[in-house]
């Protein structure tokens, strides 16, 4: 009795143990795991559509991106009786490592959700999806890890120009840039490479993604084709890196093959101020952040414009509406709060979606006007481009605006109309770095004087390297001038 | 031929006459009180090793080798030993006495009984009859100050809601906290899964679905030892609950009703301000502010005309007297082959706020059958349905929930207007609670079964095998309905919400217990497996037609559906073995290995276990002569490790979450792949001393203890470069350190009069040792999802106030000051530094009680009590708010400041919130949360005898009950009790007392 006993019991424990794997494989049903989604083209697919998924977020082009460059640049300013305290730390300068800019977190996850694809793209291939298929993929991840990249070492270095020309004389840690993620690995504390490295690698990934793509390659199933990478997003993103480079000749010739391209045409004078509450991307648009009306995230470009019913707490400062003579198509594009209170224009860039309140607008991230503006500056500081000249350049934008033709053009002219023209958009305060050119306000808007001017030189121009990533990452340094 | 015949008949006879001066002696061996037969009682011939047990029949046989000189010791486990000279007789009968100090003694422990004396870990037991006496409305807070070590508290006095239960200490952070239930044998779900009716109390043990009066005991396993066979869910401890069974013989009915009144427990007398007082207080706040409280023209114009139309209490209007009542039946009996005990059973409680209520029917089967000899099967069935409404989210800091708007109301707004429709009041943001409790809707049914079916086989003796399967499922369907009538804006809404969750429980032992004359042995080996599936499904559905307030009349645009899936399983395999020598020295031993999918692929199998031993050091011969005062010497030890694995599922999976953008469906990275994670471990050492004096008039025990907790899991921040800020990891620990003692004396026992009192306290101090890096945690409310001005620190105890340091009141013009970072005063309050202010552990805890009777009748009272803990109340939120002029205030606001030279006051209230020493964390809001709380005095009658007689009746009592009847206390709110943090934020359901009034009848 007690060996049939212990017969049956051996059984049972033997089919339990056999059993138990599956038993106690409860995987999740309402996602899916990550080897799972990197495993097929499928899936591969979604992840590469779901890393643009945070372009919308507060800490970037929903947000900060723009009314960053905005606030710090003195295109931007505050007002007491629109104040509820937002875009203080940006108009004042007064960043600390405790709280600095949220784009190095947006920034890092986002590449790391490129990583995961490109690195599991390999032999994916089948009867179904072909290489170019698998490359279309990698070139758009591509073109967003050096977007991300970029958009970090823009706000946490020196601009690449200033460390470029002056490298003999500066600290190390002011010729830092930020650490070049190409690999998913939760073991890895990354050092931070020298910003010159950074932008070679940027323009590394960008020349491979141009290289890659189907000429013709549109992402489908989405509303707005201007909202995803094609080649044309791709060259006049370089256009922009070169130019912050410096490196005259190739910005101009990027600049030259979008312009070429025939996709896009500069926004005429009567509809330059109707383009703006469009669902999808007007005809000037080479490249924006899609805001879905269906499902909505907060944005602040909006919210933080929009003087009735919402924040309005960023504000045209006078020096820049000023800017703008009458009839210049491009002042009609400010408005005023209830109250018409004299002196306080808000940008009309982000008046949603013709919905009349302030509920999304897409951003803008790259346009024709740009490319013009790009080639005009290149061609001032030397470069050259066979049938156009920098004043033929920026007369043409200049005819579609409304505003007075140039003779002659010179670096002040260029600077002002990149100005003017990509006001609200995040460009000014990132222009001015690559100038190294101060910021001036006409006032201190009622913040403390000393945050009115900000000279360049000046260890604020890179931002504080977030505190709790130095906790965790003993390979990092602090930038030059903030606590450790 | 004939010589060998002869010589092997003479050794035939030796032989015969050496087994002729043995005798057999034989006879029955019966219970003295009901003459029933005693199976299984022990007859040892004394000296030897001879022995034999009384059969089912009760009789026993055995030869005496010495008939004359023999003694023949009869024992059994719950009877006084008897020792019979054999005198040479052959029948001995005997009728032996229960022993009324050992019966009790029996305990339920993990898969079996033992014997209290054999005990060698912590367990602390309360048997029916002791839980009786305190008339609870839910099993969980029957079991308040009872048990040194447990430690229970509520955050809510609403009907039905939920008890969070600390056993010796807290000992996780991010992983659960509360202990494991099992309800006659099986894990049960003790989870909360309604949606309102327990809002803003979070967590905490459920146990509402079972009815006090079916559970015959709760044994509390404290250590190691007694909790580690419960493997990777024993960390926090367990609580076994067992259900009443029938006894054979005849059926035996029994009724009780009861009824009670309840009010707030608010025996400070904190309550808003009247309008008299209001008006001074808001006028001196308005020349304070520079203005002219009677100038029209004024922001701060506060006239005493406000009052002209008279004033009127909120306090009193938004609260009533409770009601609680319950009735119950039940039947129990049996014949030698079937017993059955069966209930039911309703109750009722309206709640002390306007159209609150819970009601709770149930009903119980359990029945046993002994199918053949050897051959035995049983049934535990639970069917439970509550209903838990009211017309407001209680616990919430919504204006909404009365005992937060009671602060904001003004006492000169009135409840209705002229036409006598609701008054929408703009100090409440147009909310007015009585209107809500008129018309809104925010309930939850819940459908508890829980069915239990076992069969044990005893094919051979002492081989016992058990089979208990099990399946229970809990249903909430949840409802929140805002109608227009009180909404501020004339919108309605409807949240339609149906969650169910279904466990499967299996579990297979084998046991093997014998007897080898002094040595005493058990061996347990089982198996076991459990899933749970838990899911819900809701639809938001604004704007629905008021006439007909359901899902269907709502826009397809505007509805919102939502739905949630999770599940988890465990396979475990255990072992136990207990040895014991003569009843003087015990080991016990234990090993479980549990496989469970919530944690890595790495990591997927733990192994716990413990060993234990205890010496009776009574049941030494050198004793014998200290046995006249001293009854019980016992020293007991272990140490064992056990786990947590009380985590959400999925956290070891790296995870894709759905995203949209751009119109179309992507995937986005939402959680790190964690392979490597596993259950928190906690490594348990316990030493305890059990004694008893004069005959055990006087008892106790006293344990010490230390719990490390190990390998914590806590989220750890790491690199954005890896794709993600942080991961959870086992990584930290901390350390449970206590004293625990229990007492219990009979003072004055005779013949009418019976005095006993029992005493209990814990001092248990926790220690976090290691945070990885971090500094200190913040503690967010996980009721509410804000910060609470707690935090976590390395080095310190697990819970610390950290909160700007508050320096009185600048006796010279009334300001609030503040002692910033370099040790000077100022004035505002965000420059004072932040420091230390206490933690909300008590330095100790317990309870203690008094019975006494005389005949019939019978006085107990029960205690209980914490001492040297900080609370803080989030009160300044609702009352000593910046915008003095919006809003009520509280009765203590009015020790303000009002001239110079005035101190040990509060400062001067400032209309126009410029204020800013008013509100925020600081160490003025920091009190000394001590409290003794007179728990229950009940006085019980049981009839006498000769009364039921004539009647029929074959027992009946009645009593008189108060609960929660008095809180010695200097909290400023209502109650002292917040919880484990020690915090509350405004708009706790304040503690109730009730006074109850009770029948039982047994027929």
């Amino acid at each position: 009795m007690k060996r049939f006993v212990t017969y049956i019991l051996i059984g049972l424990a033997v089919l339990s143990v056999s059993a138990c794997e599956d038993f106690l494989e409860k995987g999740p049903k309402l996602s899916q795991s990550t080897d799972l989604v990197l495993s097929s083209y499928d899936g591969l697919n979604k992840a590469t559509l779901g890393a643009y998924a945070r372009l919308g977020n507060v800490g970037w082009y929903g947000g900060e991106r723009v009314l960053e460059s905005e606030m710090r640049s003195g295109n931007g300013i505050k007002h007491i009786d629109h104040n509820s305290n937002r875009y203080m730390t940006q108009m004042n300068w007064n960043y600390l490592p405790e709280a600095t800019s949220g784009m190095w977190a947006t920034g890092y996850v986002t590449i790391a959700a490129c990583n995961n694809v490109i690195d599991n793209l390999e032999g994916k291939e089948s009867s179904e999806v072909s290489a170019q298929d698998l490359n279309n993929l990698k070139a758009e991840c591509l073109f967003l890890r050096a977007l991300c990249h970029f958009d970090i070492v823009t706000l946490f270095a020196l601009p690449y120009t200033y460390v470029k020309n002056n490298g003999n004389s500066l600290k190390d840690n002011q010729k830092l840039g930020i650490p070049y993620v190409y690999h998913t690995d939760s073991e890895a504390r990354p050092a931070r490479e020298p910003v010159l490295t950074v932008y070679e690698n940027i323009v590394n990934d960008l020349l491979e993604a141009e290289k890659i793509i189907d000429p013709s390659y549109v992402r489908s199933g989405v509303a707005d084709a201007k909202a995803v990478v094609t080649l044309p997003v791709i060259q006049a993103f370089l256009s922009r890196v070169y130019l912050y480079m410096g490196e005259w000749q190739k910005s101009a010739d990027y600049a030259t093959k979008v312009i070429n391209s025939g996709k896009y045409t500069l926004y005429k004078p009567e509809e330059y101020t109707k383009v703006w509450t469009g669902n999808t991307g007007g005809s000037e648009v080479i490249f924006e952040n899609f805001i879905d009306l269906g499902n909505l995230s907060n944005e602040d470009c909006s919210y933080m414009t929009y003087p009735e019913g919402a924040y309005g707490d960023c504000i045209c400062s006078p020096e820049l509406y000023n800017l703008y003579e009458d009839g210049d198509v491009r002042k009609d594009l400010y408005r005023q709060d209830s109250n018409e209170t004299e002196g306080l224009w808000w940008t009309l860039k982000y008046e949603g979606k013709g919905t009349g309140t302030p509920d999304a607008s897409n951003t803008v991230i790259l346009r024709l006007s740009e490319m013009y503006l790009n080639r005009a500056e290149a061609i001032v500081r030397g470069a050259t481009v066979a049938g156009t000249d920098a004043v033929k350049d920026l007369n043409l934008l200049m005819k579609n605006r409304n505003a007075s033709q140039y003779n002659a053009v010179g670096v002040d002219a260029i600077q002002t109309e990149r100005r003017k023209e990509l006001a609200w958009e995040g460009h000014y305060f990132f222009d001015l770095a690559r100038w190294n050119k101060g910021v001036t306000r006409g006032s201190c808007y009622g913040m403390d004087v000393k945050y009115q001017n900000i000279p360049f030189p000046d260890y604020k121009w890179a931002l504080p390297i977030p505190k709790r990533e130095l906790n965790v990452n003993e390979n990092l340094v602090q930038n030059d001038g903030y606590k450790e | 031929m004939k010589k060998v015949k002869l010589f092997f008949t003479a050794v035939l006879v030796l032989i015969a006459s050496s087994a002729w001066a043995q005798s057999q002696v034989s006879g029955v061996v019966t219970d003295a009180s009901t003459g029933e037969p005693l199976t299984g009682a022990a007859v040892m011939v004394k000296g030897t090793r001879t022995g034999t047990s009384a059969t089912s029949d009760g009789t026993y046989s055995l030869r005496v080798s010495n008939p004359q000189e023999a003694v023949l010791v009869f024992s059994f486990y719950g009877f006084k030993t008897v020792e019979v000279p054999v005198s040479g007789r052959s029948r001995i009968d005997v009728a032996m006495e229960v022993d009324a100090t050992t019966l009790d003694d029996v305990i339920i422990v993990a898969y079996g009984t033992v014997r209290r004396e054999a005990a060698t870990g912590s367990v602390s037991a309360v048997k029916g009859e002791t839980l009786a006496t305190t008339p609870a409305t839910s099993v969980d807070k029957m079991l308040s100050g009872k048990m040194a070590g447990v430690q229970l508290s509520s955050y809510s006095g609403q009907p039905g809601s939920t008890t969070t239960i600390r056993i010796r200490g807290t000992s996780s952070i991010n992983a659960g906290n509360e202990p494991l239930w099992v309800v006659d044998g099986i894990p049960i779900i003790a989870d909360d899964n309604r949606n309102y009716s327990n809002y803003g109390v979070g967590g905490g043990s459920n146990t509402a679905f079972l009815n006090p009066n079916d559970i015959e005991s709760i044994t509390v396993l404290k250590d190691a030892a007694a909790a580690s066979i419960y493997g990777s869910r024993a960390a926090n401890g367990v609580i076994l609950v067992t259900t009443k069974s029938g006894k054979a013989g005849q059926a035996k009915f029994s009724a009780h009703a009861k009824y009670g009144l309840q009010q707030m427990a608010n025996d400070n007398h904190y309550r808003p301000l009247t309008g008299e007082e209001l008006i001074t207080y808001w006028r001196d706040a308005a020349r304070n502010a520079g203005a002219n409280p009677d100038d029209p023209a004024s922001t701060y114009y506060v006239p005493y005309s406000l009052l002209e139309n008279g004033s009127h209490n909120w306090y009193q209007d938004m609260t009533r007297l409770g009601k609680l009542q319950e009735y119950e039946i039940n039947a129990s009996g049996g014949n030698d082959r079937a017993t059955y005990y069966s209930s039911l059973s309703y109750h009722r409680n309206d709640g002390v706020f306007p159209s609150q209520s819970y009601s709770r029917f149930s009903a119980r089967v359990n029945a046993d059958y002994k199918l053949t000899r050897n051959l035995t099967s049983g049934a535990r069935v639970n069917i439970a349905y509550d209903d838990s409404k009211s017309g407001n989210l209680m616990g919430s800091s919504y204006y909404i929930n009365p005992a937060f708007a009671m602060f904001m109301l003004l006492p000169w707004t009135p409840v209705k207007d002229e036409d006598g429709n609701f008054f929408k009041p703009s100090e409440n943001s147009g909310n007015n609670p009585l209107a809500n409790a008129a018309y809104d809707e925010y309930l939850d049914k819940e459908y508890r079964f829980n069915g239990t079916m076992f069969l044990e086989w005893k094919p051979i003796k002492h081989l016992t095998l058990k089979t208990t399967n099990s399946a229970e499922t809990a249903f909430v369907d949840s409802r929140a309905y805002s109608n227009p009538l009180a909404d501020p804006d004339g919108e309605s809404w409807l949240d339609t919400y149906f969650t169910k969750e279904i466990r499967l429980t299996t579990s297979n032992t084998v046991t093997y217990a014998n007897v080898f004359g002094d040595h005493n042995v058990r061996v347990l080996a089982g198996q076991e497996a459990m899933t749970d599936t838990y899911e819900y499904v809701g639809v938001d559905s604004p704007h629905v037609d008021p006439a007909i307030p359901y899902p269907t009349t709502a826009t397809q645009a505007e509805d919102q559906g939502a739905y949630s899936f999770s599940e988890y399983s465990l396979l475990s395999f255990f072992g136990v073995a207990d040895y014991n020598f003569a009843n003087k020295y015990f080991v016990s031993a234990s090993v479980r290995a549990d496989g469970s999918s919530l944690f890595g692929a790495a990591n997927k199998w733990g192994v716990f276990w413990s060993v234990s031993g205890s010496w009776n050091v009574t049941n030494e011969n050198f004793m014998a002569g200290t046995r006249d005062w001293l009854s019980l010497l016992k020293v007991r030890a272990s140490y064992g490790v056990n786990g947590n694995n009380n985590i959400s599922p999925y956290r070891s999976y790296g995870v894709y979450g759905v995203t949209q953008y751009n119109t179309a469906n992507g995937m986005l990275p939402s959680s790190p792949d964690n392979q490597q994670l596993s259950w928190e471990k906690n490594k348990t050492w316990n030493a305890g001393i059990d004694f008893g004096f004069f005959d055990d008039r006087l008892t106790g025990n006293l344990d010490v203890y230390s719990r490390l907790t190990d390998d914590m899991l806590l989220s750890k921040q790491v690199p954005y470069t890896t794709g993600f800020g942080s991961n959870f990891m086992n990584i930290g620990s901390l350390r449970n350190r206590g004293v625990e003692l229990t007492l219990d004396g009979t003072i004055l026992r005779n013949r009418d009069w019976l005095w006993t009192a029992g005493f209990n306290i814990a001092l248990n101090r926790t220690k976090v040792l290691d945070l990885a890096g971090s500094e200190y945690l913040t503690v967010a409310d996980s009721r509410r999802g804000n910060d609470t001005p707690v935090r976590i620190v390395e080095g310190m105890s697990m819970y610390n106030f950290y909160v700007r340091e508050y320096a009185g009141v600048n006796p010279s013009n009334g300001e609030g000051l503040f002692v910033t970072e370099d040790g000077t005063l100022t004035s505002d309050r965000t420059k004072g530094r932040y420091i230390y202010a206490g933690s909300p552990e008590p330095k100790f805890s317990g309870g203690f009680n008094t019975n006494l009777t005389w005949k019939g009748l019978t006085l107990s009272a029960f205690f209980d009590y914490v001492y040297g803990n900080k609370v803080m109340t989030g009160n300044w939120y609702i009352t000593d708010g910046e915008d003095v002029l919006a809003q009520n205030s509280q009765s203590s606001a009015l020790n303000y400041w009002k001239k110079p030279g005035d101190t040990g006051v509060l400062p001067k209230p400032i209309a126009g919130g410029s204020n800013v020493w008013y509100a925020g964390y600081s160490t003025r809001f920091v009190e000394d949360g001590s409290y003794l709380r007179i728990k229950d005095i009940t006085l019980a009658y049981t009839l006498p005898e000769k009364i039921l007689k004539p009647i029929k009746l074959s027992g009946a009592k009645v009593y008189l009950s108060a609960l929660n009847a008095y809180t010695f206390h200097h909290v400023n709110t209502f109650d002292p009790e917040l919880g484990p943090i020690g915090y509350a934020y405004g708009g706790n359901h304040p503690m109730v007392k009730s006074f109850i009034g009770g029948i039982e009848i047994t027929f």
